[in-house]
């Protein structure tokens, strides 16, 4: 038996929005710890890994650990009726085929119910262990929203490089080049308005930039989000969902062109 | 099972590692796995090489937890006294991977792999050596398949079907053991060797994983499914290029331009080297998850469906190592074009069967089996081309009870008897002397098989064993109005005419096809069929495949009840003197026949499905007119035109088909028989199939001006044929070193009902130019002289 009761239910339609175009079906896990996802995109170049604590559900209830395999794009429809100010109850039984999302609005003069089918899917839970990296970038999330939006326009890669100087979004395209930087600024009225970077080595790392932009679906979730990179890692790029827990979005770098044409083709 | 073998696989590889090993912590944040050489390790040098940028996270994140916990005491000293020269995975526990004088040398010798993958949540507890063993690395086995795949070049009386397979019983058959035997075989040309490779592939899988035969038939066959289903993949070249552009991190124009130079999305696949990285690489592909995502592919439809196929192709491409991604996009173009035809396939399987053969003997009177068993698969899948039953009644009820297991079922149809072509009536009474035939009017309309279930359901299909059901919805319902009450079922071979009701006239073939193709509402129909109905291959549960056609002749005339302009029986005379048959020739030409089938009735009169036998002869009106047949050919290419045809093409080459090498060859230039309006039609259908290049499976000596893909088939009439230097037709059939080329080609019409693979085939050809020489010696030496 499962019940989750989340008094802000528009958090839940923000996750799927994030996540539904990365990822097209995958198993959410239940324990008694906390309501989590993870999966690949189909390319296996991106894993979205979400975390939703049960601390930060109002009601908790998973009797036995359970893994739901959805179809992110119908849950998404499901979801898409519910009001913004709704609370969303989460309910399956131990062995069923559906799950049931229940809406109620905050007066308690609507109630709905949704079931949506289940559906096997095969997956490998990867364990991610927690790294070092050589840079971290603390940033408003609307900003580097807006810097992937405005990369995407000129270029298909993005380059990341963490200096002395700041943090550094370069890309190149036909119609020719863009370059951001940010500086650390922590003199701010409010903290989430602060880019902080902390530097223990430089690093550069190019990106496809398609992958980025989906991740920036994630700004309604955290005013800020944190990159961490390092070299020939994935890069994480973080969004703290408040008292709850987190969604992280792991890209594997893409290596670089010049290097590329360097080696022999065969 | 398969979903777990990855996840342990990541374990050993960035445990193998030996830089890891070496490697002080305190350097560890500069540590770089270098994943681009690992690529110089594959020969072939594609998107297997990608790195995992993960096997990087994890062992990064390894090394640190290592450096955290400093106490080696958990540490099995015993483990750690035995090093092996090449590290076992199972030996190496997460803390050894500080710095340790004793270690590191052990992993030295251990080659980099870039594809097995380690999994975190093992990694604490010791595993048992048989466990290492099977995780024993992909690549490592995709490197013991290459060194062996050589040994299914051995005869098979000499092959064990163990040698090769590195996959355990009753495992999945990884997609690489196909890829690595259509390489083989596309390095080869001789029919016997290629059957001895498709042979031994198949008993490998019979001794292995014999579920997964039929997956693998298939896709050797390059084939989704028996034709009569419908079911194609409908994959552009453009959503190939979206998947592959998506699957390696490059740009569409990129992938282009290397088409273009390249000039198969195959080699383009496989020259593709990521670069993009990955998180981690998918599981191994495996023929039933391949075979299986194809049909998934095929059956998309709607909303998004191009999306959702390109998804699945993209998902197939990731997770392609080695050969692979070549296959994988020539299976999806289905131009596999490795040099063998389905025949060599069924004779394979044939043979194959022999080999296993542990359910039923051979009739003991049988001095080749291996040949009479090719023989039979052959024919048993001429009658029931269904590989979904044929593989499991081989598997289970071997090869010799094959045709008892399976035999002809309403509902599956089976080629139709085709006829060959003869010069003149005279031809015919020489060559059917003493034996009784039957004349009868050929119809110009769409042959047709009607099948009639027991259950009442009707289905009708094509030539080329389509479902053409749904286009002929009036034939559908009248059909039980003709058969007589007592015929439960039947299998139906005729001819669908246009016909005038209110004339009572048979109407030209071109009415026909102006029909609308699917979905026709009986309402709506414009142009009306009669249904001339020659021969009955099934009745009552009885299949008549194998009665002589003089008693299916009698039962078809026994169940059916003629109705004037709907459902008639073919226009037939027994006769065998040359005046009565020229005249009933005439009189067939006369009601807009075009022209007479004879067949023979009651001697070597069985149905030979899909078999141009000469047991049927057809006799058209434009033979009288000048020698020959026509000839359906496809153009391959073009000449700009000059003067009056400036802008269009002047004149196209074109050329037959060779189902042996299963190459184009080119027979011809045709440059007359167009109206002005139909070479500029012509002309513009096809300047959309222009490619930069020959394909390698053309064979042609002359230079063109632009190149065709191939995609129409033309009917052509001609006076003779002639030994060519020239042209590449039929090629070491007649002559050594010449081909074969026609003389005074005319466009008749565009065949819209072949495929290019359906055209006339070079045997045909040559078996033209064989029989006119036979005719007329003489004319043909003036002819050369000219």
């Amino acid at each position: 038996m499962l019940e989750l009761r989340l008094v802000q239910g528009s958090l839940l339609k923000k996750v799927l929005e994030a996540i539904k175009d990365l990822v097209n079906d995958a198993n959410f896990d239940c324990s008694a710890t906390g309501f989590s996802l993870q999966a690949m995109d189909s390319s296996h170049v991106a894993l979205v890994a979400l975390l939703l604590r049960s601390e930060g559900f109002e009601h908790y209830r998973c009797d036995r650990n359970i893994s739901m395999g959805m179809n992110l794009n119908n849950m998404s429809k499901m979801l898409k009726c519910a009001g913004n100010d709704d609370i969303i109850t989460i309910k399956a039984d131990d062995g069923g085929d559906t799950v049931t999302f229940m809406f109620e609005s905050p007066t308690q003069d609507k109630i709905s119910d949704f079931e949506m089918k289940l559906m096997d899917i095969d997956s490998e839970h990867l364990g991610i262990p927690e790294a070092e990296y050589q840079s971290i970038v603390r940033m408003p999330s609307a900003e580097f929203a807006r810097i992937c939006k405005d990369l995407s326009s000129i270029g298909d890669t993005v380059v990341i490089s963490v200096t002395k100087e700041g943090v550094k979004f370069s890309t190149r395209g036909d119609i020719g080049t863009a370059n951001i930087v940010l500086r650390q600024n922590t003199s701010v009225d409010k903290p989430e308005e602060a880019t902080i970077i902390e530097m223990n080595e430089p690093v550069s790392l190019t990106f496809a930039l398609r992958y980025m932009s989906s991740f920036t679906k994630a700004t309604p979730l955290s005013s800020t989000v944190t990159i961490s990179l390092s070299s020939e890692l994935p890069v994480v790029v973080e969004y703290k969902i408040a008292e709850m827990g987190h969604i992280r979005f792991y890209l594997a770098p893409k290596i670089e062109e010049d290097e590329d044409e360097s080696k022999p083709q065969v | 099972m398969l979903t777990l073998r990855p996840s342990h696989l990541l374990r050993c590889t960035c445990l193998s590692r030996p830089f890891n090993l070496l490697i002080p912590p305190i350097s560890s944040l500069s540590f770089r796995p270098k994943p681009l050489s690992l690529s110089s390790l594959n020969p072939y040098s594609n998107m297997s090489s990608r790195p995992s940028a993960f096997d990087a996270l994890m062992s990064n994140a390894r090394r640190l937890a290592a450096k955290k916990t400093p106490s080696s005491s958990s540490s099995p000293a015993k483990k750690r006294k035995s090093p092996s020269p090449t590290p076992n995975p199972n030996a190496i526990d997460p803390t050894e991977l500080k710095p340790d004088p004793e270690i590191p040398t052990a992993g030295i010798e251990k080659p980099i792999n870039d594809s097995p993958k380690p999994n975190l949540d093992e990694t604490e507890k010791p595993t048992d050596s048989k466990k290492a063993k099977a995780a024993g690395s992909a690549s490592e086995r995709n490197a013991e398949l290459k060194g062996k795949i050589g040994l299914l070049k051995k005869k098979p009386a000499d092959f064990d079907p163990k040698t090769v397979a590195c996959w355990g019983k009753g495992e999945r058959v990884p997609f690489l053991f196909p890829s690595l035997a259509f390489d083989l075989i596309s390095n080869e040309t001789g029919r016997i060797v290629i059957t001895d490779i498709v042979c031994n592939m198949l008993r490998t899988v019979i001794d292995t994983t014999p579920d997964d035969l039929a997956a693998t038939v298939y896709l050797a066959a390059n084939k989704i499914a028996p034709a009569h289903e419908g079911l194609e993949l409908g994959i552009g070249d453009a959503s190939i290029i979206k998947a592959l552009a998506e699957a390696c991190g490059r740009t569409e124009p990129h992938i282009k331009t290397q088409y273009k130079e390249k000039g198969d999305l195959g080699l383009v696949a496989q020259a593709s080297r990521s670069s993009q990285s990955m998180m981690r690489r998918p599981a191994p592909l495996t023929v039933v998850k391949v075979f299986e995502s194809f049909r998934l592919i095929a059956k998309e439809s709607g909303k998004d469906s191009q999306e959702k196929k390109k998804n699945r192709i993209k998902a197939l491409l990731v997770a392609a190592t080695d050969c692979e991604p070549l296959y994988l996009i020539r299976l999806l173009q289905t131009k596999l074009r490795i040099g063998f035809s389905e025949q060599t396939l069924l004779a394979a399987l044939g043979q194959a069967a022999v080999y296993n053969e542990h359910h039923s003997r051979p009739p003991p009177n049988i001095q080749s089996p291996l040949e009479e068993a090719a023989k039979i698969v052959k024919q048993v899948f001429s009658i029931l081309p269904v590989y979904d039953i044929i593989v499991p009644a081989l598997l289970t009820g071997g090869v010799w009870d094959l045709p008892k297991t399976c035999s002809f079922t309403p509902g599956v149809p089976v080629g139709p008897m085709l006829a060959k072509p003869t010069k003149g009536v005279a031809e015919i009474v020489n060559k059917f002397q003493d034996i009784d035939f039957v004349c009868e009017y050929k119809y110009d309309g769409e042959r047709a098989q009607i099948h009639y279930m027991e259950n009442g359901s009707v289905e009708i299909y094509s030539r080329n064993a389509e479902r053409n059901t749904g286009k002929f919805p009036d034939v559908v319902s009248a059909i039980t109005r003709f058969k007589k009450s007592s015929v439960k079922s039947f299998v139906l071979d005729c001819e669908l005419v246009a016909y005038d009701r209110a004339q009572k006239k048979i109407l030209p073939f071109q009415i026909l096809s102006t029909r609308a193709r699917k979905n026709v509402v009986v309402s709506e129909i414009k142009v009306d069929v009669c249904i001339f109905a020659f021969d009955i291959l099934y009745l009552n549960g009885q299949s008549l495949l194998h009665e002589q056609l003089k008693v299916r002749k009698e039962k078809l005339y026994d169940s059916f009840e003629e109705e004037s302009g709907f459902f008639q029986f073919a226009t037939a005379l027994t006769s065998n003197d040359l005046e009565e048959i020229q005249k009933f020739l005439d009189s067939a030409v006369s009601s807009s026949c075009e022209g007479l089938i004879i067949k023979t009735l009651d001697r070597d009169a069985t149905y030979e499905p899909s078999k141009r036998s000469l047991n049927w002869l057809k006799l058209k009106k434009d033979y009288m007119e000048s020698i020959g047949d026509t000839l359906d050919l496809v153009p391959i290419a073009a000449f700009h035109g000059r003067g009056k045809r400036t802008g269009i093409y002047g004149a196209f080459l074109l050329a037959c088909y060779d189902d042996t090498n299963e190459e184009f060859q080119s027979i011809c230039k045709i440059g007359t028989g167009f109206s002005e309006a139909q070479l500029e039609e012509r002309s513009a259908s096809l300047r959309s199939k222009v490619i930069p290049e020959p394909k390698s499976y053309y064979r042609c000596e002359v230079k063109p001006d632009v190149w065709f893909e191939t995609s129409e088939v033309w009917e052509v009439k001609v006076a003779d044929l002639t030994i060519s230097p020239v042209y590449s037709a039929a090629i070491g059939i007649v002559d050594p070193a010449k081909g074969i080329s026609l003389r005074f080609p005319r466009l008749v019409r565009v065949r819209e009902d072949k495929t290019p693979e359906q055209a006339t085939s070079s045997e045909q050809v040559a078996e033209m130019y064989n029989a006119q020489k036979h005719n007329q010696t003489n004319n043909e030496e003036d002819g050369e002289d000219d």
